[in-house]
């Protein structure tokens, strides 16, 4: 019998009974992705890795273009840290260091995505040329997209849903 | 050592015996019965009450209900412009419960606290989501629009509401993005490319309000009391502001209590739009649907951010920051391109 079976009946209505329902779901939902954390951290480091190598690509031509010369040191940030190698140097990452990977990288979007806005506002000098601009972001917003989608197996998987 | 759960409500009781006794001007024998715990949101406890007192040898009886700020938890608001604007809107068609009593720095009460007198009705949303009750939520929600139109269409500039802050047409919609803005960078526990992303696209994408109202903030099914199929009180004023009135009709159009199903969005903005005469541009209404999952997203940070923190020990806060990813998701889906 299920906590919710065997515990709950056994509690009348009010503020303890709808603790006790929390608690229950909290377990419910660890038991469903304590598994699949260290998984789904490898897999959203490794896409935002290379989704960002493509974009220092995007950066570099618009460079070449003659725009983008302000985002060059956001540019040698992202080849930098993406230098490091994260996970690559270790055979079997912990989910700490994965964590820990995955909060950076994470980190380096937000940056990549603040320059960005900043170029692109009136005040901004040497922005990417439009097209270039508009195909970053769109990267982006697909790489943001596929890491809400790998998150929601996480935080709502089918099998702890009610 | 804690107060035992019938010992805090005597020490309560004993607490609002004396307040009242220093607002009940010539009162004597004041009475509070039948105090008990309201079971209802995350960031303010309810109780309810009845006091009765003698006033020149006759009794007086009120039902009340006291609000009183909670141990930190979703958002950190302020009771008192709560209580002011539902002072304020008592005779302005807006219908909401009498505000009484106000003890704004929790001198009496422990903690900040107003009461109201009691209106009867239920905030039961589930029960209003039912299939089966299709027909009288349908009728409350066109009541809804009805009221909507109302409040969006009070003259503020002549009610006394200087506590809330000014706005204009031009700057509604970039206060908003900023006051979520600073709170989503107060609480979040990660860099979150996704909400950056979000807020970037709202800036960039500000609507000019066709008017300035009287926005409820929360405006929604759940928020208000209701008995069969008519509203009694609008609730939880917590988040009321100056600004675009379409802010609370996408609100209220949120998937999670929305009455989508039985009385679609674009009915309620024609119904809406008849009553008030204010209209509805599609990409104002869109933006503002957009701000509302990133408003809420915020709302759940911070709550689990408060158990994070150790400020709350309410376990429905422990697991609020998973919620964000669909309302994130909703956002992404809805953009343009």
């Amino acid at each position: 019998m299920s906590l919710r079976e065997s515990v709950l009946p056994e509690i009348p209505a009010g503020p303890t009974r709808r603790q006790i329902q929390a608690a229950i779901g909290i377990i419910r939902r660890v038991s469903a992705v304590w598994d699949k954390t260290g998984p789904y951290l490898y897999a959203d480091n490794k896409d935002i890795e290379e989704t960002l190598r493509q974009v220092g690509v995007m950066i570099e031509r618009a460079e070449s273009n003659g725009c983008g010369a302000d985002l060059e040191p956001l540019r040698q940030r992202l080849a930098a840290a993406l230098d490091r190698g994260g996970q690559r140097d270790v055979e079997y990452p912990s989910p700490a260091a994965l964590g820990a990977r995955n909060v950076e990288l994470q980190g380096l979007l937000v940056e990549l995505q603040e320059a960005l806005h900043g170029a692109s506002s009136p005040e901004g000098t040497g922005r990417p040329a439009s097209a270039e601009r508009i195909e970053i972001v769109t990267t982006l917003r697909a790489l943001l997209r596929r890491m809400l989608k790998r998150e929601m197996e996480i935080t709502a998987p089918p099998s702890a849903r009610k | 050592m804690s107060a035992s759960p019938t010992g805090a409500v005597e020490n309560l009781a004993a607490r609002l015996r004396r307040f009242l006794g220093a607002n009940l001007e010539g009162a004597l024998e004041i009475r509070i019965d039948n105090l008990a715990p309201i079971t209802a949101g995350n960031a303010r406890q309810a109780w309810e009450f009845d006091v009765r007192w003698l006033e020149r040898s006759e009794e007086r009886k009120v039902r009340c209900v006291m609000l009183r700020k909670a141990e930190a938890g979703q958002l950190e608001t302020d009771l008192v412009p709560e209580f002011r604007i539902i002072s304020a809107l008592w005779d302005s068609g807006v219908p909401v419960a009498r505000a009484l009593w106000m003890d704004s720095e929790g001198r009496w009460l422990e903690r900040p606290a107003f009461i109201m007198e009691k209106v009867a009705g239920v905030t039961d949303l589930p029960a209003l989501l039912k299939p089966e009750s299709a027909g009288s939520s349908r009728a409350i929600a066109q009541q809804l629009a009805a009221i909507a139109a109302r409040l969006h269409t009070v003259d503020w500039s002549k009610l006394g509401v200087d506590f809330l802050p000014a706005t204009t047409p031009e700057t509604a919609a970039a206060r908003q993005i900023s006051y979520w803005e600073s709170l989503f960078l107060k609480h979040r526990m990660e860099p979150h490319p996704v909400m950056t992303a979000a807020f970037i696209w709202l800036k960039e994408h500000p609507p000019v309000a066709g008017r300035i109202s009287i926005v409820h903030g929360d405006f929604r099914f759940g928020n208000f009391l209701y008995e069969g199929d008519r509203i009694n009180a609008m609730l939880d004023w917590e988040m009321v502001h100056l600004g675009d009135p379409v802010e609370d009709l996408a609100w209220a159009y949120r998937s999670l209590w929305g009455p989508q199903a039985f009385f679609p969005l674009d009915e309620f903005v024609v119904r809406y739009t008849e009553l008030s005469g204010i209209p509805v541009p599609y990409e104002t209404l869109r933006f503002y649907r957009l701000l509302g999952e990133v408003k809420h997203s915020i709302i759940s940070l911070t709550g689990a951010r408060s158990f994070m923190d150790g400020r709350t020990r309410n376990l429905f806060l422990a697991d609020r920051a998973s919620t964000t990813t669909g309302y994130l998701m909703q956002f992404l889906d809805w953009l343009p391109e």
